[in-house]
């Protein structure tokens, strides 16, 4: 009985010592990693280029959407 | 610059759904998401309207505004993308957007929302033009290869138009001279009050 009283003691001991000095760790981590400031995303001038253009294509569009009312 | 906008002409739309398959055809859009869906109002009765709806790429879009990782971006010709690479699936964008227009996909675990998807007015994602990264997250750079949104390029009744927002605008501007009835502005009297003069 005393030893296995002994044994729970030991374990509280050293789980409160554990314990103890992971906060310290942590603590320590959180010096260290100071987060830089936040950046919004920023794609780049080619990803955010004016894809369009007037091509043939785009006119033919117009011109059959139009039909009935755009002068020819 | 031109400025790129969806506009669809409400006394035209028969809602024939082809804008909808045209865009899930062309994009490869995965179950369970619609870019692009017809919303039809007294269905069956007098006075029915059918709106083709998707994202409309608004100025100063309420997704990016409250998006939590900042994913979207805005072109040079405004259309409004963004990043899967990004993106949380947060679900921010879908309940600010007034349109519905980010959709997640349905098969992920539970609770889980994936990465948004949307409308992207045929102009893809951030990845290089036409490449297969970008046409399997996003779908077809149409913009790129000098072509307008498909599912403008494929209504049957000329209803949904596409493009530079200054023609679209002068052609719809002139149908509606033409005709003598019905406006742009379809829908006003409902939102704001029944005497406003459209």
């Amino acid at each position: 009985m005393q030893e296995k009283q002994q044994t729970a003691m030991n374990r509280r001991s050293f789980l409160r010592a554990f314990g103890g000095a992971s906060t310290t760790a942590v603590a320590a981590a959180a010096v260290t990693l100071t987060p830089g400031e936040a950046q919004a995303y920023d794609p780049g001038e080619e990803e955010t280029r004016a894809r369009y253009r007037e091509t043939e294509h785009v006119k033919a569009f117009y011109r059959v959407n139009g039909y009935e009312t755009l002068k020819k | 610059m031109a400025r790129m906008k969806f506009l669809c002409d409400a006394d035209r739309c028969i809602e024939c759904n082809a804008c909808v398959t045209a865009c899930k055809n062309e994009h490869d859009v995965p179950w369970g998401i619609n870019r692009r869906r017809v919303v039809t109002i007294n269905d069956g009765k007098p006075g029915e309207r059918s709106v083709s709806m998707a994202c409309m790429h608004c100025t100063d879009a309420p997704c990016a505004a409250v998006c939590p990782v900042d994913c979207f971006y805005t072109t040079a010709d405004a259309v409004v993308l963004h990043s899967k690479d990004l993106c949380i699936g947060c679900g921010y964008c879908f309940y600010a957007c007034p349109f519905g227009a980010p959709q997640y996909p349905r098969v992920g675990n539970f609770g889980s929302r994936g990465k948004m998807d949307k409308c992207t007015f045929c102009a893809a994602g951030p990845e290089g033009d036409s490449t297969e990264i970008e046409y399997a997250k996003y779908g077809a750079n149409r913009l790129a290869e000098g072509k307008l949104p498909l599912c403008a390029e494929m209504c049957s009744t000329k209803s949904l138009l596409a493009g530079d927002g200054e023609i679209i605008a002068a052609i719809y501007k002139e149908r509606v001279t033409q005709r003598g009835y019905g406006s742009g502005a379809w829908g006003w009297q409902t939102a704001y009050r029944e005497t406003i003069d459209v």
